[in-house]
């Protein structure tokens, strides 16, 4: 093409498509115009016994932890210790004390069981009761509970141990020797550096994630762990259930305005209070009826997805205070049936306004607040057992990176989501501190560690290729409407399983990045097309309607079948693999 | 003639430092581009431009402004000159613990500790000199207030005295309206020129004063030229 | 607007620390904060109640097109 040719092509963008027509150009396809030097990149290579990714509640009891057992420990983080992942916005942590609570354990558990439909880990549903109490007290010497900012309370431990905390560091990929883990490597935020650390044991903490959706706080996490984990061989699980947190129409975006004065709250213990929310009634409902929808107590309509009777009634303020919880509480969003709860003030309800009656927030109520979250500790690795250890020997997750289905496949215990994560990580701490005791930290080939480095800074040397914030948008619109993410059928998931297939296969190897910033979300942008696709053929899978999965063409719930969750792997051709897993079951190791 | 002059004469300079020293300050505070946040902070903030502005004032009101004291008297003119001290400097001596003030009564980081994080911000040259400025002003107000028994003490004179005071409050102005105009939120461009304009006339005053141009000139330098100037 | 104004910074890169979507970075030149990525940020606040001398102000709006489930 000749350069007269050129400029007339040109110039017959910039007037044919005009000012917008060029910027949406530039943030779709075009020519990547690096702000960095992609030759000059630096590594650094860090070694320890354990390695705990992620700094929210899970990470601090891990690094804490296995510490304490006597490991090596360093901790990295995408963000800052207690300032990332949905860890700064949880206000409500779960404490099982027995000298105040009537229930035993064992009653605590079966309730959790009968609420969450048989889709709950007892062995986890009782850990994270039984430890609560050790670990709020530990929390509360820390002064935890002083502030609604966590950082200081989570630097206090950690200091005091001197524990390296590398913070800004974006971890892309885990890698293993022969079948054990081995490290796991990633890129600086703050410079033209990557970063690899060899371990003999890793501890995912990285949280959950969802599809960067607005009305939660949730944008940095996109399922880091799971997918690299699964990448590496793990098992996953939950991929099918959804946490179905609405928020307001007006500025849907405004997580802290949302959430009326939540985030500005210091956190404060919960005791028992099974119930049965944050499904997919309410959307179930803007389905069938339109929005604005229309809260009442009335307001239950045929179809409906099903609500054991003995929780219909959650919206009593006495057991759960709004605002109390972490953001996928207080009795508001997905209480289908009922007013929210509320807490004197006008903001103090449950959350983003309900439609109808947004508590103090006016206006409407919109869906999708938390699109593309599971509900907590129902999505992530699969354990092997109650050690937070995964099918791949070295590798532990804690937290929501951790399909431990603690609390089921609905929300069920308030507060339990913090002290989940710190019971879990713990658990996990000790048990990966033991484990790198008997074994040797291994040599990883050059050349592997090469390649890796070459995956990470791919988006960055990329001439030309799909900007990852239009991709990210695109992903939005096939997977967050209602008909495909929460009120789902069969036909719809396909048709919305062939675009993800589309941005896997083609745009997925195409994501250019123009900086440090957008490489991170290049990587972000291909684990949520990758859970995307996991979440699709998770929910075409499951034919019955249970907890926060619901299925138009399956509304009921089928035990006969599908007492199982659903495990997803890589086989040996690096396609995606489903299987059932029997509730109550452990996987094979 | 005089006689019904002066006192118009009088009123009218003092409304017009009003509105140099009060007035103008507010006026670029509202006409500026400044998010507005809560009213203790915006009360605050206000003030304490306010309180800059009424430090500056004091070279104005000062023996190298001899046509002002004239005007009013002496003493008149010292009262004035120990309210705004009282009063503006108390207030700009608590700035930094009036910029966490807001934290006791909101969410976020203690005020404790915002005020460590920001006297601890070393890679600022703007908390240098606001801390400079800050000492300066300690030492200049305490040695204000203990200026008979320290002149005593150091067997000195008033004048050599009031040359340490208008000396070190040079230093003090140059190092606040630098911390100023490096951190200050509401020192946009009308606002700092509008300090550095003040700064610089009443600074050129005193060392006119200090340093006559033609040896063995009187001192103080002669009276209208200093009041065609604080016009 | 989502972050909309920086004013009074001394610095201290608490923000760009805190802040969970990398929104906030330093102009080293200046040393200040700048609202380098506003299109990222999730309104959370928490730089402005990380920052010591309240230099952050907020607005609701995102600069983005927003997706959402139904409305």
């Amino acid at each position: 093409m000749s350069k007269s040719d050129e400029l007339t092509r040109r110039e017959f963008l910039a007037y044919g498509g005009g000012a917008a027509g060029m910027l949406a150009l530039a943030a779709v396809y075009s020519r990547n115009v690096t702000r960095i030097d992609t030759d000059a990149i630096s590594s650094s290579t860090h070694q320890c016994d354990v390695l705990v990714i992620g700094g929210g509640m899970a990470g601090l009891f891990a690094a804490v932890k296995a510490h304490d057992a006597g490991a090596s420990v360093m901790m990295v983080s995408k963000g800052r210790l207690g300032s990332s992942g949905l860890t700064p916005f949880a206000k409500g942590f779960f404490v099982f004390d027995p000298a105040t609570e009537t229930m035993t354990l064992d009653e605590y558990t079966y309730t959790v069981s009968r609420s969450a439909l048989g889709t709950n880990n007892p062995v986890y549903t009782r850990q994270t009761a039984e430890h609560s109490l050790a670990r709020a007290a530990e929390l509360r010497e820390w002064g935890f509970f002083d502030s609604n900012l966590y950082n200081k309370a989570f630097r206090r431990p950690v200091d005091a141990r001197s524990i390296p905390v590398i913070e800004r560091v974006v971890i892309t990929h885990l890698f293993k020797e022969g079948r054990r883990v081995a490290g796991a490597a990633g890129f600086r935020l703050d410079a033209e550096a990557t970063v690899t650390f060899r371990a003999k044991s890793v501890i995912l903490c990285t949280g959950a994630g969802a599809f960067k959706p607005n009305g939660f706080p949730v944008c940095d996490l996109t399922h880091d762990g799971t997918i690299m984990a699964y990448n590496i061989g793990a098992k996953v699980t939950g991929k099918e259930w959804n946490d179905g947190h609405i928020g307001r129409a007006k500025n849907p975006a405004a997580t802290y305005d949302g959430w009326g004065d939540m985030f500005d709250q210091r956190p404060s213990t919960e005791g028992v209070g099974v119930r049965h929310d944050l499904g997919v009634e309410v959307n179930y409902l803007a389905y069938m009826q339109g929005s604005p929808i229309e809260m009442g107590p009335a307001s239950s309509i045929d179809g409906e997805p099903f609500r054991p009777a003995e929780f219909a009634d959650v919206q009593r303020p006495s057991e759960a205070p709004a605002g109390r919880e972490r953001p996928q509480s207080g009795g508001g969003p997905g209480a289908g049936g009922g007013p929210p709860a509320r807490k004197g003030d006008a903001n103090g309800g449950g959350g983003p306004g309900l439609g109808g009656g947004a508590p103090g927030m006016g206006g409407d109520a919109m869906g999708g607040a938390s699109a593309g979250m599971a509900i907590h500790k129902s999505e992530g690795l699969v354990p092997i057992n109650d050690q937070c250890e995964s099918n791949v020997p070295g590798l532990f997750a804690a937290g929501d990176a951790l399909g431990s289905y603690m609390c089921g496949a609905i929300y069920t215990q308030v507060g339990s989501s913090l002290a989940g994560s710190a019971v879990q990580g713990a658990v996990a701490g000790e048990a990966a501190a033991r484990y790198s005791q008997g074994v040797e930290l291994q040599a990883v080939p050059e050349d592997v560690l090469t390649s890796i480095e070459g995956e990470i800074l791919a988006p960055l040397r990329r001439e030309a290729g799909y900007g990852p914030a239009w991709v990210t948008q695109t992903l939005q619109g096939i997977m967050i409407p209602n008909f495909v993410l929460y009120i789902k059928k069969e036909s719809m998931l396909r048709a919305a399983l062939a675009y993800i297939e589309e941005l896997r296969d083609h745009h997925m190897p195409m994501l250019r990045a123009a900086d440090m910033h957008e490489l991170r979300l290049a990587h972000e942008t291909a684990n949520m097309i990758v859970s995307a696709e996991m979440k699709l053929k998770a929910s075409i899978m499951r034919t019955e309607s249970r907890c926060s999965h619901y299925r138009l063409d399956y509304p009921q719930m089928d035990d006969e079948n599908w007492r199982a969750w659903i495990n997803i792997d890589k086989d040996e051709q690096g396609q995606m693999r489903l299987e059932k897993q029997a509730f109550d079951a452990w996987p094979a190791a | 003639m005089g006689v019904t002059v002066k006192p118009d004469l009088k009123k009218l300079i003092a409304i017009a430092a009003l509105v140099v020293f009060v007035a103008l300050p507010i006026l670029f505070y509202a006409l500026g581009d400044f998010p507005r946040r809560s009213v203790l902070k915006e009360a605050i903030s206000l003030l304490t431009l306010v309180a800059l502005s009424l430090m500056l004032g004091q070279f104005f009101l000062a023996r190298s402004n001899m046509g002002v004291i004239e005007l009013y008297n002496l003493r008149r003119i010292r009262t004035v000159h120990a309210v705004i001290a009282n009063f503006a400097v108390s207030w700009l001596l608590l700035h930094p613990f009036l910029v966490v003030v807001p934290r006791f009564f909101e969410a976020g980081i203690e005020p404790w500790d915002a005020m460590t994080m920001m006297l601890t911000t070393y890679s600022s040259t703007g908390i240098a000199l606001g801390l400079a400025a800050w000492v300066l002003l300690l030492v200049l107000t305490v040695t204000a207030i203990f200026r008979i028994r320290l002149i005593k003490a150091l067997h000195t004179k008033y004048p050599r005295w009031r040359h340490f005071h208008g000396m070190l409050s040079i230093a003090l102005t140059t190092f606040a309206l630098l911390h100023a105009i490096s951190l200050g939120r509401h020192t946009d461009t009308p606002m700092a020129t509008m300090l550095i304009v003040v700064s610089v006339v009443g600074v050129a005053m005193l060392l006119r004063m200090y340093f006559p141009q033609r040896a063995g000139a009187p001192e103080p330098p002669s009276a209208p030229n200093v009041r065609e100037q604080a016009r | 607007m989502t972050i909309q104004h920086i004013g009074g910074c001394i610095g201290c890169r608490e923000c760009v620390l805190s802040c969970p979507c990398d929104v906030i970075r330093m102009d080293e030149a200046v040393n200040k904060a700048v609202i380098a990525y506003p299109a990222d940020c999730q309104i959370c606040h928490l730089c402005r109640m990380y920052c010591p001398v309240d230099a952050i102000t907020l607005s609701p709006e995102k600069t983005i097109p927003v997706v959402v489930s139904w409305g």
